[in-house]
């Protein structure tokens, strides 16, 4: 089986498509990061119930909730250019070019950004119902 | 931006590329149903003991989540592996990195899924 690879090592520059590929390497290193607090955190609720209700009140703290929209940029964005990079990779091998994969990244941001923003405003008005108490 | 076809030997590694790709598929439907469900629709303000009880309920869900924390964290796991591949060279350190990596995988996945179906309501 042959493999196309458009990637010849990121600390060379090549364009708006290097960009994608670091906020890909980015946002897929801070949703690993968060995943592994939140499988422990979870467990708690079985392991120990005490420590479960405290690390649910954390995350309702208004820095948390802002993590957390933030969070939901990163599973947008990792999700779908993901995807992108997949059915270029196993399908469509020869959409790696230049204008090719410059268009679709530009794509791949303005879809995240329509489907982030209600998704920010949702979870922001939650934040600000809530803020003190 | 140059593009070459290569041969790549069908190894561990080409099997870690592959699953990657093929897992990516499954958790975005998994993982972004769960935040939609989790932070945008129900939200942080409304999830606590109870809801945990009432979700956990039946199987489902149970079985949903546990499928969800296996392929996410063995994506994320391997996809931390190929980052630190990076920057470390040697076959040694990276020998010592996929066995670190691989305990630490196991330890989190176990716990994960002995709370979701071990776990039962609080008496009260
Ligand atoms: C939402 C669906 C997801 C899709 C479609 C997806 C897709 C991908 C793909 C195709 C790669 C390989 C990129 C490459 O080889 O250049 C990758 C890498 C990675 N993913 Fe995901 N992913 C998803 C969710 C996640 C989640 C939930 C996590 C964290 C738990 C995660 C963490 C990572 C990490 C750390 C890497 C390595 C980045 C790198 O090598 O630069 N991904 N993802």
């Amino acid at each position: 089986m042959s493999f196309k690879t458009a990637s010849e090592g990121y600390v060379k520059y090549q364009g708006l498509g290097n960009w994608a590929f670091v906020l890909h390497r980015l946002t897929g290193l801070g949703v690993i990061l968060f995943l592994i607090i939140h499988v422990l955190d979870t467990a708690a609720v079985y392991f120990k119930p005490d420590l479960y209700v405290d690390a649910v009140s954390l995350y309702r703290s208004p820095v948390f909730g802002l993590g957390e929209i933030l969070l939901v940029l990163s599973i947008i964005y990792h999700g779908l250019n993901g995807l992108r990079v997949i059915y270029f990779d196993m399908i469509n091998p020869d959409m790696w070019t230049i204008e090719i994969n410059r268009k679709s990244v530009i794509w791949t941001w303005i879809i995240t950004l329509v489907l982030w923003l209600p998704a920010a405003v949702v979870m922001g008005s939650h934040i600000l119902e809530h803020l003190g108490g | 931006m140059t593009t070459k076809r290569v041969e790549v030997p069908q190894g561990w590694e080409a099997f870690a590329w592959k699953w990657m790709r093929y897992s990516g598929v499954l958790i975005f439907i998994l993982a972004w149903i769960h935040v939609l469900i989790q932070d945008i629709l129900v939200g942080v303000y409304q999830i606590d003991t109870s809801y945990v009880a009432t979700r956990w309920s039946g199987g489902f869900w149970r079985v949903y989540d546990f499928l969800l924390l296996f392929f996410a964290f063995s994506h994320g796991m391997n996809g931390v592996r190929q980052v630190l591949a990076d920057y470390i060279h040697s076959a040694g350190g990276r020998r010592a990195l996929n066995w670190i990596l691989l305990i630490l995988w196991a330890i989190v996945v176990v716990v994960g899924t002995i709370a979701i179906f071990a776990f039962t309501p609080p008496a009260g």
